[in-house]
């Protein structure tokens, strides 16, 4: 047991008593100001612990939502206005009116954008009444594009769209090249893929995009 | 732990057992203060730590967890150890941009680097889990404070005055003397030292400081708004800190302005110091190297008129013009744009000259534009160039003749040009300061003359509405600390019924108290007060 100098009530076990050998000593009265009220308090409790777990969760939700959100499958389609190589000025929303939509962002420096291309052109010179192909090219100058075309055994019948500012293409928060989006005629996006199409992919986004 | 003196390893002065703080010249010194908390009644003044009372439903137990203050400091040591793990690779900010960071830190530092990618410590102010542990400090601190805070507030403000015979007895310094035919001198000559008097009978309860009892409070509430400050950075709107890469005489969107504002570099200077001037870093320059008195970007501020959609051409009208200095952001709303750095690593035009087999230069030089190259350059009046082919970051020459470049990046041009005289004409590839004939027995080389950069300004956009609050907590954080370490809760209680009975108790330094009472006491007849741990002191030297 040690000696302390202040109070005879120290090393005693049990806190209780402790306390209680203590506010005898300060005085007898001074024992209800330990009391708090029960019922403030445990409103207080609750009240602080609640807000801090909302407000973690909260932080937690904005932080992981904050990352620049890429369009995905089942939400609506960015609408855009660009230029195509021909001159001409394409909207989505005007596009999806009528037809489904087929966006596809590539560049001529990206293999596998190069290898779709004569592929997409087959299946689109075979017709295409239902559905539109939009290939939008990423921040490339009209010089690079056409070299690429005029190396092509075919030229491409659908519009190619300059993205020269990557505006688009930053709105749809595009990750690797090629990137291929279907859009229905609601504007909806219904399918995305981040790799090289092969034949039936291509079939595959076409049908779903005229669904 | 046993009592025994402690010798000031600062000063070398022998202080009494328990002493927290020198006496002599206020070193810390005992640091298990806390770990003995039963020598510490004083400092909750005796009233019940609530906590460690009773616990019921699941959220008394979660709070009395909380109030721990083991749990406080295990927290803050985790903190600090993330904190500390964070440094050991760099940060995901300070990676190459554009580069997937997984795979950065892979190849970079192996197995270990692929670890404290996935476990968020290259982006540990934003990992989940540093998040939560900030959220369970501040928990902590409320809690604990709460719980200490509101008993000690109850029991300082509720304070009697008249004192039991045994109270005085117990309190390290105490007096008890012959009483004097008038009290009044004494109580008044305290009151001088700007104590305030309580009377109740004979006896007289003196008080001041009783603010330092509050410091710790104080500060955990500015620690509370510093954490609050920091949390709203991950609300939207809060916090901006982005990176604007403007190359010269482009213009671009102001990033998080929703297309609302464009800015435009039109030009970027970096000034040097004269050599000849001989004002500043004379000795610096006079070894040769320029040292560099500015960085700008002259800017053009514009706002868009158009509302319209994505990729459509924006409908600028001009709001100001600004040159945008290091520490001389521009600012427009709740933004500013700071210079950051610069690069001038991009390629923007080459210019060759075309020889013939002799090695005569033929008629004037051409530039081509790499952002846009044109097809056409007429050198001489007889022979013209022809861009056949150009490819920024040169692979290799497809099957269809055409080159094939790695990247969009001007980083390794290749050039197919043709040389035109008349009917006449011939092929060459040419790279940088590299060309081969395509077509056979060329006449006429071309050759690579220089290239030119671009030029692009890295700006900064900053905004930040959590700075008040960031602020205001740290200044209170500073009254807080200033409050509890500077101002002494100094009391005296004093009953004079029968004897004098004379104790005082103070929070800290009872040196100092000591010293300001026996003045006082010695100056009205007295003798000096006792001091407790002296008499111990004394005991056991004597035995």
């Amino acid at each position: 047991m040690r000696k302390i100098w202040s109070y005879n009530c120290h090393d005693t076990v049990i806190q209780d008593t402790f306390i209680e050998c203590y506010n005898e000593a300060m005085n007898q009265n001074d024992r209800q100001v330990i009391n708090m009220k029960g019922r403030t308090r445990n409103i207080l409790r609750v009240s602080i612990i609640v807000t801090i777990a909302l407000l973690i969760g909260i932080t937690l939700w904005f932080n992981l939502t904050s990352g620049t959100k890429a369009v995905e499958v089942g939400d609506e389609a960015v609408d855009f206005k660009l230029t195509t190589l021909e001159g001409e000025e394409i909207q989505l929303s005007k596009l999806t009116e009528d037809k489904g939509v087929i966006l596809n962002f590539w560049g001529t420096w990206c293999k596998p954008c190069r290898e779709e291309m004569p592929d997409m052109n087959d299946i689109y010179t075979q017709g295409h009444e239902d559905y539109e192909i939009v290939a939008v090219n990423v921040a490339e100058n009209e010089q690079q594009i056409r070299q690429f075309i005029s190396g092509l055994s075919a030229d491409l019948e659908f519009p190619i769209a300059l993205d020269r500012e990557k505006s688009v293409t930053d709105a749809y928060n595009i990750g690797p090249l090629p990137t291929t989006i279907a859009v229905n005629k609601e504007g909806i996006v219904v399918k995305k893929q981040e790799y090289q199409l092969t034949k039936e992919d291509i079939s595959t986004f076409i049908s779903e995009s005229t669904e | 732990m046993e009592l025994k003196e402690i010798k000031c390893e600062s000063c070398g002065h022998i202080n009494p057992p328990g002493t927290q703080l020198c006496q002599s010249c206020g070193k810390m010194i005992d640091s298990d203060y806390d770990q003995n908390k039963i020598k510490d009644l004083m400092r909750y003044d005796g009233s019940a730590v609530r906590s460690k009372t009773r616990s019921k439903s699941i959220f008394d137990r979660i709070w009395i967890f909380f109030t721990s203050v083991k749990v406080g400091v295990s927290i803050i040591l985790a903190i600090t150890v993330a904190a500390a793990i964070g440094t050991i690779f760099p940060q995901e900010y300070y990676i190459p941009i554009g580069v997937d960071p997984g795979e950065h830190y892979q190849e970079n530092y192996g197995t270990l680097g692929y670890l404290y990618y996935s476990m968020g410590f290259h982006n540990l102010y934003s990992s989940w889990w540093f998040l939560v542990l900030n959220g369970l400090l501040a928990l902590s601190i409320i809690a604990a404070s709460i719980d200490r805070g509101i008993p000690l507030f109850k029991s300082l403000s509720r304070q009697h005055v008249k004192k039991h015979g045994s109270f005085f007895r117990r309190q390290r310094l105490f007096l008890n003397t012959e009483r004097p035919a008038d009290t009044s001198s004494l109580i008044d000559a305290f009151s001088r030292k700007r104590y305030k008097v309580r009377q109740d009978g004979d006896s007289y309860l003196l008080e001041k400081g009783r603010l330092s009892r509050y410091g710790p409070y104080i500060n955990h509430m500015g620690l509370i708004l510093l954490l609050f400050g920091s949390m709203l950075r991950f609300f939207p709107g809060m916090y901006v800190d982005e990176i604007l890469y403007l190359k010269e005489g482009e213009t671009e969107e102001i990033p998080t302005t929703q297309g609302q504002y464009y800015v435009k570099n039109e030009r970027f200077v970096i000034d040097t110091y004269d050599k000849e001037d001989g004002e500043v870093f004379q000795q610096a320059l006079s070894e040769g190297s320029d040292l560099v008195s500015n960085f700008q970007t002259d800017i053009v501020f514009y706002k868009n008129n158009s509302t319209d959609i994505a990729g459509s051409s924006p409908d600028l009208e001009e709001i100001d013009e600004y040159s945008i200095r290091v520490n001389h952001p521009f600012s427009f709303g709740s933004y500013e744009l700071y210079q950051s750095s610069y690069d001038n690593s991009q390629l923007k035009a080459m210019t060759f000259r075309v020889e013939d087999s002799s090695g005569n230069t033929i008629g004037d030089n051409f530039t081509i534009n790499l952002d846009n190259p044109e097809s056409q350059f007429a050198v001489s009046e007889d022979i013209s160039v022809n861009m056949r082919a150009y490819s920024p970051d040169f692979l290799e020459v497809a099957d269809n003749g055409t080159l094939v470049s790695a990247t969009p990046v001007p980083t390794n041009p290749a050039f197919v040009f043709e040389v035109i005289n008349g009917q006449e004409s011939e092929l060459s590839l040419l790279q940088i300061m590299n060309s081969t004939d395509i077509t056979a027995n060329n006449e006429y080389n071309i050759r690579f003359v220089g290239a030119e950069e671009h030029v692009a300004s890295v700006l900064t956009v900053k905004k930040d509405y959590t700075i008040p609050f960031i602020a205001t907590g740290f200044v209170i954080f500073l009254i807080g600390l200033s409050v509890g370490s500077y101002i002494n809760h100094r009391r005296i209680w004093i009953r004079a019924d029968g004897d004098l009975m004379f104790a005082a108790h103070t929070n800290k330094n009872y040196f100092g108290m000591k010293r300001e009472i026996n003045e006082v006491l010695e100056s009205n007849g007295f003798e000096a007060v006792n001091d407790k741990l002296d008499e111990e002191d004394n005991d056991k030297n004597k035995e």
